[in-house]
C-alpha cells in the first residue's frame, strides 16, 4: 500500500468514525435525517478544513517569521482573522450560505428544468471535456477565477459594495489569516452570484477533495505576510507581494476605479483587462481614512455592525 | 504441432475462464467513477470515470446494456458490464437519480431526489412522457405487478405517493412515517414494504387501500430492500446502525439481523444465493456476507462514497 492510500484509508476511517459517532446521532433530533448524506459531506469538508488550518499554520506560520514583508510589535490584529478563517474553513459559513442559497440553487433549477430547460453543465458546453475530470476541474478553476476577478472588481467599482468589501481590506496587519476576513452580507453576495454561475456552466467536479484544497491555500498564501515575489513567474500566479499591493494604502486598496491586482489566482486577468501592477514597493495594508482616524472595528461584530453602515450610508449618501 | 496444440488449448481455456468471470459494478457516487469486481477472485478489474454523481444502475430489459444514471450530469450512461466499455451516452435526462424500468417493460421512471421531480419517459425511446412535480425529495421506488403503477418514497416530505402510468395522475399520497427511503413489493405482490429511516421500522402498506397495516420495528436508519431470492426473503439495510436484517415476508417480521459495517446501502446476492455484496457507504468499501454465516467475509476496497451495486449473475430479485 502506498502512503497515499495510507493516508486516504486514514482519512476515510476518521471521517466515518466522526460522522457515525458525532453528527449522524444528531440528525434525526434535529429533523435532518434526509440530508444524511449531505451531512457526511459536510464532515469531509470540516476535516479537510482542519488539515488545511493545521498546513497554514505549520507552513505559513515559520515563513512569516522567517522573511515578513511588515515587522509588527505584535499579532494582536490578526485574531480577529483566524476566528473568520475557522467560521469559513470548518464550514460554518458555508453551511449558512448553503441553506441561504437553497431557493435559488435548488428551487430555480427545479424550476427551470420543469420547463424543460436542462441547465449546461461545462462538459456540455467543450465536449472534448467530457469524461476527463482532471481537465474539467482545471477548467472550472480557470473559469471561476476569471469571474472571481470580474466580481472583486465590482466589489471595489461600487461604492456600495465597497461598503461591506471594506472589512477585508481594512486588515492593517494582514496575514495568511486574512483571506476569510469579509463582510457576511458579502458573502451572501458573492454565494448568489456563484449560484448563478453554477447554473449556467454546472459546479466543478466534487472528488478532487485535496486538489480543491490547493486554490484555497494559494488565497491564503497570497495574503500572507511574506515577502515573496515570484520572480519570472510573477505574472503566472498571484504572489504575496503582489498581492499586498492590492491591499496597499494608496496603492490598491481603494474604491472606485484607482485600484489594481484583482486577480485571485491568476493575473492574467489584470494582466489582459489592464489593472495588473507589478510594482516592487511594499506598501503599508489598510484602509486610507483609516489614517484618519476612521474605525472599522477589531472584533468581529464591530466589523460587521460598521460594515452594515457603511453600506446604509453609501446606499442613502452615495458615500461609503 | 504439439506445441501450437497446447497453445492453442491453453487460449482457449483462458477464454472460456475470462468469459465465465462474472463481474460485479460498483458505483461510486461521490468521485464519479465505477469499480469493477471479479467477482469469483474479489479483485478489481478496472476504475475508471463514468460522470458526475453516479447513484443508481440498472440492466436494460433486454441486457443489453446497463444504465449507470449520473445525477448531476443529467445523462444516463450505457455500459457494456463486462468489458466496462461505454456504448453511448444519453444526454438531457433531468438529474436522474433513482430509476427503474416498468415490469411491462413500457416505462422508464427517473427519480430526482435533489429537485423534487418524477419523471416518466417513453421506454422504448426514453422520451419523455410527463413530469410529476412532487414534494419533497423522491427517493426510491417500486412497480405494481400490472405496472399500472409506481410508488415513490418522499423522503423529504415524509410521505409515500403513487402514480398512476396509465391516466398519468397522482392517485394518492400518504404519510409514511420519517425520512423514508426504500420501497419493495412483497413477492407475493400484496404489499409494499417501506423503509422508514426516522422511526427505524419497515412499513408495511395495502397499496390498494392505501393504508399502513403493520409496522415491523428494525434496525437504526432503515434504508433499503433486496430481495433474497428465494421468493420469501428480504434484506433490509439498517444505514446509521451498521446492520443488515432479514424480513421474512409470510410472517412479516424480521427473523435475523447482522453487522455491516460503514452505512450499509445498496445490496446484491449472487445467483447461487450464497453471497451478499453491500456497498459501504462512509467507508469506501464493498461488505461481502457470506450467507451460510452471516457474517462480513471480505471487504473490498472501492471509491468514495459507494451506492449502486450490480451483479451480471443474481438472485431473483422477488
Amino acid at each position: 500500500m502506498t502512503w497515499f492510500e495510507t493516508f486516504m484509508n486514514g482519512f476515510t476511517l476518521t471521517q466515518a468514525w466522526i460522522f457515525e459517532h458525532c453528527v449522524n446521532p444528531l440528525l434525526p433530533p434535529l429533523g435532518l435525517l434526509a440530508y444524511q448524506e449531505e451531512a457526511f459531506d459536510a464532515t469531509e469538508f470540516a476535516l479537510v478544513g482542519m488539515g488545511e488550518v493545521a498546513l497554514l499554520i505549520l507552513i505559513f506560520r515559520p515563513l512569516e517569521a522567517l522573511f515578513p514583508a511588515e515587522r509588527w510589535s505584535g499579532r494582536r490584529g490578526v485574531r480577529v482573522d483566524i476566528l473568520y478563517t475557522l467560521l469559513h474553513r470548518l464550514g460554518f459559513i458555508p453551511l449558512v450560505m448553503f441553506v441561504l442559497m437553497w431557493p435559488l440553487t435548488f428551487k430555480l433549477d427545479a424550476w427551470l428544468r420543469f420547463h424543460g430547460f436542462i441547465p449546461y453543465t461545462l462538459e456540455d458546453l467543450i465536449p472534448p471535456l467530457e469524461n476527463r475530470p482532471l481537465p474539467t476541474f482545471i477548467a472550472y478553476l480557470v473559469i471561476i477565477d476569471f469571474f472571481s476577478y470580474w466580481l472583486h472588481r465590482f466589489q471595489h467599482r461600487l461604492e456600495w459594495w465597497w461598503a461591506l468589501h471594506g472589512v477585508h481590506h481594512s486588515q492593517q496587519t494582514m496575514s495568511y489569516w486574512s483571506d476569510d476576513r469579509t463582510h457576511l452580507l458579502d458573502d451572501v453576495l458573492t454565494a448568489t452570484f456563484f449560484s448563478l454561475l453554477s447554473l449556467a456552466i454546472g459546479v466543478e467536479p466534487g472528488q478532487f477533495i485535496l486538489l480543491m484544497m490547493i486554490p484555497r491555500i494559494l488565497q491564503s498564501l497570497a495574503h500572507a505576510n511574506i515577502d515573496w515575489r515570484f520572480g519570472p513567474f510573477e505574472g503566472c500566479l498571484v504572489s504575496p507581494h503582489y498581492h499586498r499591493y492590492h491591499h496597499g494604502i494608496g496603492t490598491g486598496s481603494e474604491s472606485g476605479q484607482s485600484s489594481c491586482n484583482f486577480a485571485v489566482l491568476f493575473p492574467i486577468w489584470d494582466i489582459l483587462f489592464g489593472t495588473a501592477n507589478f510594482s516592487k514597493e511594499t506598501p503599508p495594508t489598510g484602509i486610507a481614512d483609516q489614517q484618519e482616524g476612521r474605525d472599522y472595528g477589531s472584533g468581529f461584530w464591530a466589523q460587521q455592525r460598521l460594515g452594515c453602515q457603511r453600506l446604509w450610508r453609501a446606499l442613502t449618501l452615495g458615500k461609503a | 504441432m504439439r506445441t501450437l496444440l497446447m497453445t492453442v488449448l491453453t487460449l482457449f481455456s483462458l477464454t472460456a475462464l475470462t468469459c465465465r468471470a462474472e463481474v460485479v459494478v460498483v458505483l461510486n457516487s461521490g468521485e464519479g467513477t465505477i469499480t469493477r469486481i471479479d467477482r469469483q477472485s474479489y479483485q478489481p478489474i478496472d476504475h475508471f470515470y463514468v460522470g458526475r454523481e453516479p447513484h443508481h444502475l440498472m440492466s436494460l430489459p433486454d441486457n443489453s446494456a446497463l444504465i449507470v444514471a449520473n445525477a448531476v450530469s443529467n445523462d444516463l450512461v450505457f455500459l457494456d458490464p463486462k468489458t466496462g466499455d461505454i456504448l453511448r451516452r444519453l444526454p438531457r435526462i433531468s438529474d436522474p437519480y433513482q430509476i427503474g424500468f416498468s415490469p411491462d417493460k413500457r416505462w422508464f421512471v427517473a427519480n430526482s431526489l435533489r429537485l423534487d421531480r418524477v419523471d416518466v419517459y417513453d421506454a422504448r425511446d426514453f422520451h419523455l412522457v410527463k413530469r410529476f412535480e412532487l414534494a419533497s425529495m423522491p427517493s426510491h421506488m417500486a412497480f405494481s405487478p400490472d405496472s399500472s403503477t409506481v410508488f415513490v418514497t418522499l423522503q423529504g416530505s415524509d410521505q409515500l405517493a403513487a402514480i398512476d402510468l396509465l391516466t398519468r395522475a397522482v392517485k394518492w399520497v400518504i404519510p409514511i412515517g420519517k425520512t423514508p427511503a426504500g420501497v419493495i413489493l412483497t413477492p407475493d405482490g400484496k404489499h409494499l414494504l417501506v423503509g422508514v429511516m426516522g422511526l427505524n421500522e419497515v412499513a408495511v402498506v395495502d397499496y390498494k387501500t392505501a393504508q399502513i397495516i403493520k409496522h415491523i420495528p428494525a434496525g437504526k436508519g432503515t434504508h433499503n430492500f433486496m430481495p433474497e431470492g428465494d421468493g420469501r426473503h428480504i434484506f433490509v439495510g439498517n444505514r446509521s446502525g451498521d446492520t443488515v436484517s432479514i424480513i421474512d415476508t409470510q410472517t412479516l417480521t424480521i427473523t435475523k439481523t447482522f453487522p455491516v459495517p460503514g452505512g450499509p446501502d445498496d445490496m446484491e446476492v449472487s445467483a447461487d444465493g450464497k453471497e451478499l455484496w453491500i456497498t459501504n457507504r462512509w467507508i469506501r468499501q464493498v461488505s461481502v456476507v457470506d450467507l451460510s454465516t452471516d457474517k462480513v467475509v471480505r471487504t473490498i476496497p472501492v471509491g468514495k462514497s459507494p451506492h449502486g451495486i450490480f451483479f451480471e449473475h443474481h438472485a431473483a430479485r422477488q
